[in-house]
């Protein structure tokens, strides 16, 4: 089964690798990465997507939470959470007119329109990618497509520990 | 000391807290205070600053001996230092500490790090890093150390901001020691050795995530309900056993799990970490379990009908096939500090994450507050006659020396009471079966990830840690090999330890499997084409007493007078090279197609049982 998976991180020297190399040695796949960091300047958010069957993803959540660097981590799979992915598309076209009005209606927007380099964003759950992906094919050859890998969000009041310290809470002082 | 409580902070204020110091200063005084005693490692470029450090450190604190009170021992070969270490803190508890140049110095201490994260071995390496401009460049002894030992230290920090250089190495110590423990590295850049600052005396990094789990293993008591649960699974039980985890000896929980075993009466089997958890030499007590153990403690787990593991964590050389290890166990339960071994290789039926002596006192006091009884006395009986009826033996009658013979002549004098090392192969697995041990951090051996060479510099270290005992490595001839150039470390500090070297010219464990699932074919493992003399280079290197022991008439007499020399000592013993290591658990095997060999009684015959056909790794 497919598992979002979102990590906040000390932003340490090799932090990310020993992320990475946890996956790698202990013999588990990552499907995608995305790592950005947030308004604490010391802290990374991760958003990995992986698969796996329950026992496994059980693991790889354990042996998350033994890296000295992982602030807190949560599966996002495990509850309500929305997902979204940035698709960036370069594609030679024939009518560059009839493609963007085409892109508008299905919620893309036109970075550049001209025949040689026509530059579209689409964001969306992964499956609507594909389908975009998918369909924008039909009107041209897509030549470059760049995805940034799932972000993750929960569903409701759920935040990670750390996070909170983003986000200033009335009549408390000195989070 | 638990292994997990933090319990060596700094107080609150340090008398040295706004002194101006460098970085190497800085180093050398958060080593002194955290009780380290005696530092490993070898010079080079890149750490000459904190090198400079320990030797004006010591001229300002001499010691009760003169000698300065952080002496720096010098190996051979940086991984003898990683090694010395690792006895070190084996022996005592403590972390080993380990200082080493950039480059090929630290390279050489990967497989120390990883050997002790694998055997859970707290341990703090300070790595000498070439100058912060000159990172990333490929400079002369340059080497990506947090990458290289990111994949294998429990930790790794590059000093990349003098300021947090002190907080950093504070922090070392902590993640070392506490939680389940593990080796953390520290590379310093030369610049920040060199940089001066203000001293703070208790700053620590912020590390929120580690501290909140920790916190959270160590709030995790058993509450009345867990242990009612737990004494459930008791009370149904009619032959429990416990089987106990480098884990046992690791956090300090020894005499915890002694009393727990006594108070209800549960036999114990330890693992080969576990060693010495248990009093071997006691009644109920089994030995060790596994591809090698006893064969009435393997018995004993196919028997049971309950296993209590104590931080142990089903390792394939012990459970070589998970679903059929304890076969009649109806319920396991599982201690541990570490969340992730709970369900890693074997599902169970109880499990608790926290502090294993804590966590059995408090099922022992519980039970003794609803007066909890019940007798196992049958079970008691059944363990005896398999103790009795299925005893370790060997070739008694052979004319050539068998290395069992020489172990027991060695334990019959030092009685389980002496610190043992050893390399690994025949020769270790020989020395965990017939020797003795009745204490914890007695038995140093490089379980996990089976290092060969780990002997002699773990008897260095266990002997600079605990200079009030006997230390005695057994080694094999090829282990030995490894690291034979620490043999003059031995004579160099004038250390009084025992060196054995069961002699069978070649890799014993790996003819022994060449012979049974290689038809014979002995490749690369046979030397007895070698020239060398153990006894002459024992001799350069300084010792001595040097013996070759080739007379099995002169066994006992010789062995004595080994053991007894005052000072550096060194036996070669010539044995039997046919000599196998029985009882033998084929890999990927289940306990009860053991086999046993000639002179151990099995359960079935060994006929019955084709060792060939296995997944060999």
């Amino acid at each position: 089964m497919r598992h979002v998976i979102s990590v906040l991180m000390q932003n340490e020297v090799g932090a990310l690798t020993r992320l990475t190399g946890l996956f790698s040695t202990r013999g588990y796949n990552i499907e995608s990465l995305n790592v950005a960091p947030t308004e604490d300047p010391l802290i990374s958010r991760l958003t990995l997507v992986t698969s796996g069957s329950d026992a496994a993803l059980a693991q790889i959540a354990k042996q998350l939470n033994k890296l000295v660097d992982v602030v807190d981590m949560h599966d996002m799979t495990l509850g309500d959470h929305f997902e979204r992915e940035l698709a960036l598309l370069k594609l030679v076209v024939r009518n560059t007119r009839t493609l963007s009005e085409w892109c508008v209606s299905h919620g893309a927007a036109v970075l550049d329109d001209s025949a040689k380099s026509f530059t579209v964003e689409y964001a969306g759950g992964t499956a609507d990618v594909d389908q975009f992906v998918a369909a924008i094919g039909r009107h041209g050859e897509v030549i470059v497509l760049v995805r940034s890998g799932s972000l993750g969000i929960s569903r409701g009041e759920r935040v990670l520990a750390g996070e909170v310290r983003a986000l200033p809470v009335e009549g408390q002082a000195g989070m | 000391m638990r292994a997990i409580a933090d319990s060596q902070q700094q107080p609150a204020d340090h008398p040295l807290a706004g002194r101006e110091m460098s970085g190497a200063e800085m180093i050398v005084q958060i080593i002194a205070d955290e009780g380290i005693d005696v530092v490993f490692g070898y010079s080079g470029g890149a750490i000459l600053p904190t090198y400079d450090a320990v030797f004006r450190f010591n001229k300002d604190n001499p010691g009760s001996d003169g000698n300065g009170a952080l002496p720096l021992i010098v190996p051979a070969n940086e991984q003898g230092a990683g090694f010395m270490a690792a006895g070190y803190s084996r022996a005592t508890g403590k972390v080993g500490t380990v200082m080493v140049t950039s480059g090929p110095g630290a390279t050489n201490m990967v497989t120390p790090v990883r050997d002790s994260a694998a055997d859970s071995v707290p341990m703090v390496l300070i790595c000498g890093q070439v100058p912060s401009a000159a990172i990333g460049t490929d400079a002369f002894q340059e080497a990506p150390i947090t990458a290289v030992m990111g994949s294998v230290a429990k930790h790794v920090f590059l000093v990349t901001d003098p300021t947090r250089l002190e907080a950093t190495i504070r922090t070392a110590y902590e993640i070392a020691r506490t939680g389940r423990p593990g080796p953390v590295v520290v590379d310093v850049p030369k610049d920040v050795q060199n940089w001066s600052g203000t001293f703070h005396g208790t700053s620590r990094l912020e590390i929120p995530g580690y501290r909140k789990r920790l916190q959270r293993v160590t709030d995790s008591v058993l509450d009345d309900a867990d242990c009612q649960s737990f004494l459930q699974l008791l009370s149904e039980s009619d032959r429990p056993l416990i089987y106990a985890g480098g884990g046992v000896v690791n956090g300090n929980a020894s005499a915890a799990m002694r009393r727990f075993a006594e108070r209800f009466g549960i036999p114990v089997t330890t693992t080969l970490m576990g060693i010495g958890a248990s009093d071997t030499t006691e009644a109920l007590s089994l030995h060790m379990l596994g591809m090698h153990g006893m064969a009435y403690a393997n018995y004993a787990v196919e028997d049971c009908d309950f296993l209590i593991a104590a931080a142990a964590r089903f390792d394939d050389r012990v459970a070589g096939v998970p679903q059929r290890f304890a076969p009649n166990a109806r319920h396991i339960a599982h201690f541990d500090i570490d969340p992730s071994e709970i369900d890693k290789v074997k599902s169970v039926s109880w499990h608790h994450t926290g502090v294993l002596d804590r966590d059995l006192d408090a099922i022992v006091e519980y039970a003794d507050r609803v007066n909890f009884a019940k007798s196992f006395e049958t079970w008691h009986d059944e363990v005896a006659a398999l103790k009795r009826n299925h005893a370790l033996d060997y070739d008694r009658e052979s004319a050539l020396i068998q290395p069992n013979a020489v172990i027991e002549a060695i334990n019959a004098i030092t009685e389980g009471e002496a610190i043992i090392s050893t390399g690994v192969g025949q020769h270790q697995m020989w020395a965990a079966q017939y020797f003795d041990f009745r204490e914890p951090r007695l038995w140093l051996t490089s379980g996990s990830m089976g290092t060969m060479g780990f002997g002699v510099p773990a008897a260095v270290g266990a002997q600079f840690g605990r200079p009030d005992k006997l230390v005695i490595d057994i080694d094999g001839d090829a282990s030995i090999r490894m690291n034979l150039g620490e043999l003059e470390t031995v004579t160099t500090y004038g250390l009084p330890v025992k060196i054995v070297v069961l002699n069978n010219f070649g890799d014993g464990m790996v003819r022994q499997w060449q012979k049974l699932y290689y038809k014979g074919r002995l490749s690369a493992s046979d030397k007895s084409l070698h020239r060398k003399d153990f006894v002459r280079a024992a001799k350069a290197d300084g010792f001595e007493y040097a013996v070759r022991l080739d007379d099995k008439a002169k066994l006992e007499q010789t062995i004595a007078e080994f053991v007894g020399f005052e000072g550096p000592a060194f036996l070669e013993v010539i044995i039997d090279p046919d000599a196998s290591v029985y009882p033998m658990v084929g890999p990927g095997q289940s306990y009860s197609e053991m086999i046993t060999g000639d002179f151990i009684a099995s359960r079935g015959s060994d006929d019955d049982k084709d060792v060939s056909q296995t997944e060999s790794f």
